[in-house]
């Protein structure tokens, strides 16, 4: 049978929820349905967040920091079909602990493998922002990351511009990250208007374009290194490259 | 700043007595653009190769703008692959001293242009906001005495640090022969200094920059070592440059030097940079010779053994195999020469061996320890882990058998390996391949 969830982290909690008291394993786990077939058995669970929360204490109290964070992170790899494997793995470490150590465990892999992708994309994010300074100093950036990062990179940037307001937009999800020098907050939105840029801002841009250009060496020209380190689904909203 | 009205600049002046906008522009760079003098004096930095912005131990605070990061953090890549970490740039390109390798030699004809201090806390800082860098990298050509730049450089990092509380990674490239005080007024406030040896040895040096000595290069790093044991603290991360293939040295002198710098916890860090002609010298290898870059690789993988593998410089290299082996990487040929140290069985084996297995790194012996903990592993077990045995399979026994029949002989392990390293078929021809379409290996 397939079961269906909703995608968010109290859906899969539910749904994790279902398995120990229907006592079974779901076939497939997904929460897209457009994948699923005309004829095909499918459970939909129901998304209760009274539930969720109880699972979510059940899981605190039972699993390892390290593993919990784990569970938690491979939820945002929304570009991964990761449900049914985490859902096995959260099983696996409620049952036996010592067999997350076994990588050679088809299910431990993969989900170390998504949490360590995740976190490539995070780091990959603290280099890769562009702030916009807009007319009231604020800063603002857009993001269209490969999967939801944003949770995940609010600290980092509260940390080093404690004293300036910014907020972060990720595109292809509709969230922004809001810091106000004191709160750090996602909010999700509808709409984004075009910004209105700060007098100086396109000459800072001007200057980091020539000293991007400036700082390659002609002989050591190598696009195809660049394109390694920055594929280009990461240069749309970076300025050096438009 | 007195020292933009050099004599050599009103003289030049002068001496076209008809005023001319162009030259006034050339030559007061108080007037030049702003984006003018980034481009010139990023166009002169950038041979510099370091750029990390990693380990920075600095403890101290200085306000609420800027952080660092452990790790380091890659704000970009330019068209060469390298990492953009630190906004590289020199505070001047103007410089009395005539050294041959150098493109800011005084001897060279090129446009010259300097910053102010104010310009480039205010890039920093703008750029720093932005999240296009990490920091700054500051270097400088010599204008009028070392004591005159240092002084200039350390009036940059104060206005960042004490008027705008500025808390990024700034790496400063130390003068050499400036005064004690200054340099220790500079280091307190960097995150990272450094100070290029540039040729290996005394006798290149002496050729190429007279007016430069070894001691005199080092004298500003044994300094601040000098400084951090006295107090008894965390030294600041150093580092130093390297120039490859401007000089006939060896890699096993090269190698070399460089343990011997780092067992004198005199450096974090040697970079190797490949010679890259930029001015034309009797002494130098030609223009337009293409930069040695596979030996430069080499001599970073060599480095990375020295530093992380616990080789030692004289297992990697010796006098009679002074050079590295441009077809295998140096663990390779380290292995091929020492056959006897092999097959080595990954389920008992201890870490420091696992390493020395060519094909396996860092992370591959951690995933091996980590798993064997649970049981004994099998080859279908180092598939799951996504283990690759391309080259480790020569050298290693899995459960006590080979994973396919392979000899520890030199002759075949080098013809088998020689294999691997073939390039990939099937790949686009380009218009370049001219030698592959005449011998018809398309």
């Amino acid at each position: 049978m397939t079961w269906l969830c909703d995608g968010s982290l109290e859906g899969f909690l539910c749904a994790l929820y279902e398995s120990f008291r229907l006592r079974r394993l779901p076939e497939r786990l997904t929460r897209d349905r457009s994948t699923i077939d005309l004829f095909e058995e499918v459970y939909d669970i129901h998304t209760d967040d009274e539930t969720a929360a109880k699972m979510m204490a059940h899981l605190r109290v039972q699993l390892a920091p390290d593993t919990l964070r784990r569970i938690l992170h491979t939820t945002l790899c929304d570009d991964a079909a990761y449900e049914r494997e985490l859902l096995l793995y959260t099983r696996l470490a409620l049952r036996d602990d010592k067999a997350l150590h076994d990588l050679s465990q088809p299910v431990v892999f993969a989900i170390e493998g998504y949490e360590k992708r995740l976190m490539r994309v995070v780091h990959r994010m603290y280099g890769f922002v562009r702030f916009e300074m807009l007319e009231d100093s604020s800063l603002y950036a857009r993001i269209a990351p490969p999967c939801n990062v944003l949770p995940l990179i609010g600290r980092h940037f509260a940390k080093r511009m404690e004293g300036e307001r910014f907020i972060i937009h990720d595109t292809s999800r509709n969230l922004i990250l809001v810091w106000d020098t004191v709160n750090l907050a996602v909010h999700p939105i509808l709409e984004a208007s075009a910004p209105i840029l700060h007098a100086e801002e396109q000459r800072y841009r001007g200057l980091w374009k020539s000293f991007f250009e400036s700082v390659a060496i002609e002989e050591r020209k190598n696009y195809k290194a660049q394109r390694n380190f920055v594929p280009l689904l990461y240069r749309e909203y970076m300025s050096e490259f438009a | 700043m007195q020292y933009f009205i050099q004599p050599f600049h009103k003289k030049s002046l002068c001496q076209n007595e008809i005023f001319s906008p162009h030259i006034f522009h050339k030559y007061y760079n108080t007037i030049m653009k702003l984006e003018e003098k980034l481009q010139i004096l990023t166009d002169s930095a950038k041979y510099d190769v370091s750029c990390s912005s990693s380990g920075s131990t600095r403890g101290e605070s200085y306000g609420s703008l800027g952080a660092t990061h452990a790790s380091g953090i890659c704000h970009s890549f330019s068209a060469d692959g390298r990492c953009i970490s630190l906004l590289k740039i020199l505070f001047t390109n103007h410089c009395i001293y005539d050294c041959a390798y150098c493109i800011n030699r005084s001897s060279n004809d090129r446009q010259r242009a300097a910053f102010t201090p104010r310009e480039v806390a205010d890039l920093t800082l703008n750029f720093y906001k932005r999240n296009y860098i990490e920091g700054l990298f500051l270097s400088s050509g010599i204008v009028s005495s070392e004591d005159h730049t240092m002084e200039l450089i350390a009036k940059s990092l104060e206005i960042l640090r004490f008027e705008h509380g500025f808390n990024g990674y700034i790496h400063v490239k130390l003068i050499p022969g400036a005064s004690d005080d200054l340099i220790r007024r500079v280091t307190k406030l960097a995150d990272r200094v450094s100070s290029n040896i540039e040729l290996p040895t005394q006798k290149s040096l002496a050729l190429l920059a007279p007016e430069k000595s070894r001691e005199k290069l080092f004298a500003p790093l044994e300094l601040v070592r000098n400084d951090a044991l006295e107090q008894s603290k965390h030294p600041i991360g150093m580092s130093t440059q390297l120039i490859i293939g401007a000089t006939p040295e060896s890699d096993y002198e090269i190698l070399r030097l460089s343990s011997a710098l780092y067992n004198k916890s005199l450096l974090k860090r040697v970079y190797y940079s490949a010679y890259i002609p930029t001015v034309s010298h009797t002494l130098l290898p030609a223009l337009h010779t293409p930069p040695p870059l596979l030996r430069e690789h080499r001599l970073y993988q060599a480095d990375w053994l020295m530093r992380f593998y616990h080789f030692s410089y004289d297992e990697i290299l010796s006098p009679q195999y002074d050079t590295l082996d441009e077809r295998f990487d140096p663990k390779l040929a380290w292995a091929l020469r020492n056959l006897h140290c092999f097959p080595v069985e990954i389920n008992r084996a201890d870490k420091e061996t696992l390493l020395r297995v060519p094909g396996f790194g860092m992370r591959t012996v951690i995933k091996i320890l980590r798993a064997r903990r649970a049981r004994s592993l099998g080859e279908n077990d180092l598939k799951a882990m996504k283990i690759s045995l391309k080259r480790a399979r020569f050298f290693i026994t899995i459960q006590g058998k080979r994973v396919k029949q392979t000899t520890l002989k030199y002759e075949y392990l080098q013809n088998q390996l020689l294999a691997l390293e073939k390039p990939k078929a099937g790949t686009q021809p380009s218009l370049f391949d001219r030698f592959q379409s005449f011998t018809g290996e398309l």
